[in-house]
């Protein structure tokens, strides 16, 4: 059964139809849930609140676009709701992630010389290196965090991903590139720690 | 950091991701090939995105999903009145 027929049928009142949506969405809404929050305690409140919100309201979902990504936006209303709580600081302006001046004529130990961390798991175990992301990752500010890993993590097209975030396409593709650097920039810093 | 290097930076996320026209893919080849630090930026915003997709995602725990199922299909039965 298509997922156009399954909807028609949960607007029904078929509780079966509404299960096989939830059922075919609800791992990924965790696993986002769990990048987003940083923690599955706050993740099992999440993906509560976004089933019983898509429960609730399957009868104003109009189907303009797919059963996931209407998932995917109650999910993360949610958990800018809940984090929202939380203090957020912005990230920087793009070409504040370059060094002040050219490299070519700076030697390996000038601070103007990006870090060049090659391949970590030759430094670090998995587990470790697992910990530093998840946690780097968490630490970013959500309206980054979001557009990242909707881009990244769940491989959505940044059309979808401006849909989902309610923002235009320019300011999505701003975000991502942001967060990215910012994540590159901390895990830079972490790397030449460890092992540079 | 040179101008090239700032005009490049707005569309590292693209020439990354495949989606840049091929002309300016060129362009930024080129640059990468003369500018150390546009090489380690593009090598390392790479890594970047492929240590964020290693590990494996999280699995729904069996009793969040067992307590899912009770409550939405209470949920629903009160909804539609059965």
């Amino acid at each position: 059964m298509s997922e156009k027929e399954l909807v028609a049928r949960a607007q029904a009142g078929d509780f079966d139809a509404f299960s096989a949506l939830v059922t075919a969405n609800k791992t990924k809404i965790y696993a986002l849930a769990v990048k987003m929050t940083g923690n599955s305690e706050d993740a099992d409140d999440v993906v509560q609140d976004t089933l019983v919100k898509a429960n609730d309201n399957i009868e104003h979902f109009r189907g303009e676009s797919s059963f996931g990504t209407w998932l995917y936006s109650i999910a993360l209303n949610q958990t800018r709701a809940l984090l929202s709580k939380k203090k957020q600081t912005d990230l920087k302006p793009i070409e504040e992630y370059l060094p002040s001046q050219p490299s070519q004529s700076l030697d390996e130990h000038s601070n103007s010389k990006l870090f060049d961390w090659k391949d970590p798991h030759t430094a670090l175990e998995d587990q470790e290196l697992k910990e530093i992301i998840d946690r780097e990752l968490a630490a970013l500010p959500y309206k980054y965090r979001e557009a990242f890993l909707l881009k990244y993590y769940e491989e959505l097209p940044i059309k979808e991903i401006a849909k989902i975030i309610n923002e235009s396409v320019a300011s999505t593709k701003s975000r991502v590139l942001r967060a990215r650097l910012a994540l590159r920039e901390r895990l830079a810093e972490i790397f030449k720690e460890q092992y540079g | 950091m040179g101008k090239k290097c700032r005009e490049y930076m707005g569309e590292i996320n693209d020439y990354l991701d495949g989606e840049l026209d091929p002309t300016i893919c060129d362009e930024i080849e080129n640059h990468i090939g003369q500018c150390e630090n546009c090489r380690i930026m593009v090598d390392t915003l790479k890594q970047t995105v492929v240590l964020c997709r290693e590990g494996k995602r999280e699995a729904l725990p069996a009793a969040l999903e067992e307590k899912l199922t009770g409550l939405l299909r209470e949920r629903w039965n009160k909804k539609f009145g059965k």
